[in-house]
């Protein structure tokens, strides 16, 4: 199962790897990642992708906890599509 | 003046009177600063041991515990204690001293990525790149340290930021007012009502009643809907010594009364506690016909292992009067209490050698009133769970999720200073009082009447009791039978001590501890045979105890 989670986070320079940090210690895989700084350099745009077998909100809870995400939603979920 | 001016002047802000830690190069500037300043710094002997301390500290007091180290070595030697407060949600603030900016990032001597290795172990973690930022920055590690679910933050400070000159005037009120906790009581009413239809409630407590300062609380919410209760290790003492439904600690090393109980409950009341495998034995075979109400002010820990009928989420000071509906569990109690009476600790054990369980239940008999407990991490850690009684989990220091050996001695150390009117005794095995043996020195430095007693059975005893009952007797690498002669060690550090073996020589043993003024260290020899009971077998229910008699 894949999952997109829209976060805005405080542009630290340790926040990418915090979140990816605590992505891969809860057991999920990253699947994709895109961020892109705000017009006033000071938050982050991120886009982040994982799958994982395990309900989504054991991850989303622990994200939330991180003291640089400003906003985290969840966007949406779905199987990964295997490509042919 | 000078940014290590400034860190000094931004702890006596936030009250900060007393820190551990421990000079080097990178944060040389601050320790010149603390040369002329009224903090009291207290020099460990290995930045691990500071941290304890710093942790002990604040564990005794409920006051947020400091430590400072060195760039590289000195911070890395940090890492256990800043994971041992993570697990146990010790508010601690972390400063350590970074190589300067100018050769950050060229391996230069000394340089490790801290804030890369703080990740895993902290609540949060900074780095100082400018001296404008040092001081909101500190206020901020402070704020975190301590809101919500408390944990250890570390700060990072490169030596230029240390020296770099800055115009500051301390405010008066720059510590910020503790955050409000946002609280739900949306769910109150359900939980009421599973409150007032349960035939077989149980309160299960932990951690963070007490961290919450809900103490008073929780007493009034047993008091008015009676029910039987049960705690965590870092819960001991939540519950009032005469509450006569109290059933001791659950787990793998609980009490029979209390894990048979709650195998039994049809509602479990989760109150600042997260379902550790320790406790819980196999998740899956736990509480099997409880509904739960889980309490905490983490919403992480909502969920996380086991499904929660009901969740209120925040103060527990408001949410446990909310709960308040009154019980009608008679019968329940009845059975409870009389489990309770069928179980009882028997120190009825024979022959003349020393068993701990009962040197334990002497030692705390005999130890003054609101006496502080440290532990270290094995079998003697339980046995003082199991047979000693705490009027407040602040006087029953125990590494509790992390399991540290090594903790017992500098947790002892912050423990003391925090509460210099409060006997302080450690009771640690012969095997992890080796781990942090340095910190000897510190206490002989400070003169801190700390009473040691170490638990010898001349085995790494936790591990040797799973050899023995789960790996064939194949005591691989447990064996300490060429243990140094403690009380020798003691002296060493000019600390007087005595050693004993048998049964008929505790209590004067006790007596002359307690009865001289300064530190001193209590060699207890036992037998490597002895071990902790019942035990919850690995992938075991609860209900599945093997006691000694099985065994
Ligand atoms: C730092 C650390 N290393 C290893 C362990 C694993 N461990 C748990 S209990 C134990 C034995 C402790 O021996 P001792 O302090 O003598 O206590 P005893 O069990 O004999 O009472 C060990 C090695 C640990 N908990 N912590
Ligand atoms: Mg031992």
């Amino acid at each position: 199962m894949n999952h997109v989670l829209n976060i805005t986070a405080t542009n630290t320079p340790a926040v990418v790897e915090r979140l990816l940090q605590v992505t891969r210690y809860r057991g999920y895989e990253l699947a994709g990642l895109q961020l892109t700084p705000r017009s006033d350099a000071k938050s982050l745009n991120i886009t982040l992708t994982v799958s994982g077998d395990k309900p989504i909100h054991l991850l989303t809870s622990q994200l939330h906890k991180l003291y640089d995400i400003q906003q985290l939603e969840l966007a949406g979920s779905e199987l990964a599509v295997l490509s042919a | 003046m000078k940014g290590a001016e400034l860190v000094l002047q931004v702890l006596q802000q936030h009250g900060v009177d007393t820190i551990f830690g421990y000079p080097g190069g990178a944060i040389m500037p601050i320790y010149d600063a603390l040369y002329q300043s009224d903090i009291k710094h207290y020099l460990c002997r290995h930045e691990q041991g500071g941290a304890f301390s710093a942790i002990g500290y604040a564990r005794a007091s409920g006051k947020v515990g400091v430590c400072m180290a060195t760039s590289g070595p000195g911070a890395t030697n940090l890492i256990t204690s800043l994971a041992d407060a993570m697990l146990d949600s010790v508010a601690v603030v972390a400063i350590t001293g970074q190589v300067s900016q100018a050769v950050m990032g060229t391996d230069a001597f000394q340089e490790i990525d801290v804030l890369g290795l703080s990740l895993a172990v902290t609540k949060h973690s900074f780095m100082v790149r400018s001296v404008d930022e040092l001081a909101a920055t500190l206020h901020e590690a402070f704020a975190i340290a301590q809101s919500g679910r408390p944990g250890p933050v570390l700060v990072d400070i490169p030596k230029d930021v240390q020296l770099a000159d800055i115009d500051y005037q301390a405010e008066f009120n720059a510590a910020q007012p503790a955050a409000p906790i946002y609280t739900s009581l949306a769910n109150a009413a359900k939980a009421r009502s599973l409150i007032a239809a349960a035939q077989k409630p149980m309160a299960y407590i932990g951690g963070g009643v007490h961290m919450a300062g809900a103490m008073h609380q929780l007493q009034q919410f047993l008091a008015a809907n009676p029910m039987p209760s049960v705690t965590t290790l870092k819960a001991m003492g939540s519950v009032a010594k005469d509450n006569e439904y109290y059933l001791g600690m659950l787990g793998m090393h609980g009490t029979q009364a209390a894990n048979l109980a709650v195998q039994q409950c049809d509602l479990l009341i989760c109150l600042g506690a997260r379902f550790d495998d320790r406790v819980t034995g196999n998740l899956q075979k736990f509480a099997p016909q409880a509904k739960v109400i889980h309490v905490d002010i983490d919403p992480a820990e909502i969920n996380k292992v086991r499904f929660a009928n009901v969740a209120l989420l925040g103060d527990m000071k408001q949410i446990l009067p909310a709960m308040t509906v009154g019980t009608n569990c008679a019968d329940w109690l009845a059975q409870c209490a009389q489990l309770k009476q069928q179980y009882g600790w028997r120190y009825d054990h024979p022959g003349e050698r020393i068993y701990a369980p009962l040197m334990l239940k002497q030692l705390s008999e005999r130890m003054p009133d609101n006496s502080v407990v440290c532990c270290d991490v094995g079998q003697h850690q339980m046995w003082v769970a199991q047979h000693m009684r705490f009027s407040s989990p602040r006087n029953h220091l125990s590494s509790g999720g992390l399991g540290t050996m090594g903790f017992g001695l500098p947790a002892a150390i912050g423990a003391k200073l925090a509460r210099p009117q409060d006997t302080v005794i450690t009771v640690s095995g012969d095997g992890s009082f080796m781990m942090n043996v340095q910190e000897l020195a510190t206490i002989k430095r400070f003169r801190l009447p700390v009473k040691i007693v170490i638990v010898d059975n001349q085995r790494l005893g936790m591990v040797k009791q799973w050899q023995q009952l789960f790996f064939n007797e194949r005591y691989s690498e447990t064996d300490l039978s060429d243990n140094p002669d403690f009380v020798a060690l003691a002296a060493a550090f000019a600390i007087p001590g005595h050693c004993i073996t048998r049964k008929d020589e505790v209590e004067s043993a006790l007596e002359a501890m307690f009865t001289w003024p300064g530190p001193y260290l209590l060699h207890v020899c036992i037998d490597d045979k002895d071990n902790v009971w019942p035990l919850v077998p690995p992938g075991a229910a609860n209900e599945e105890m093997i006691t000694e008699a099985k065994a």
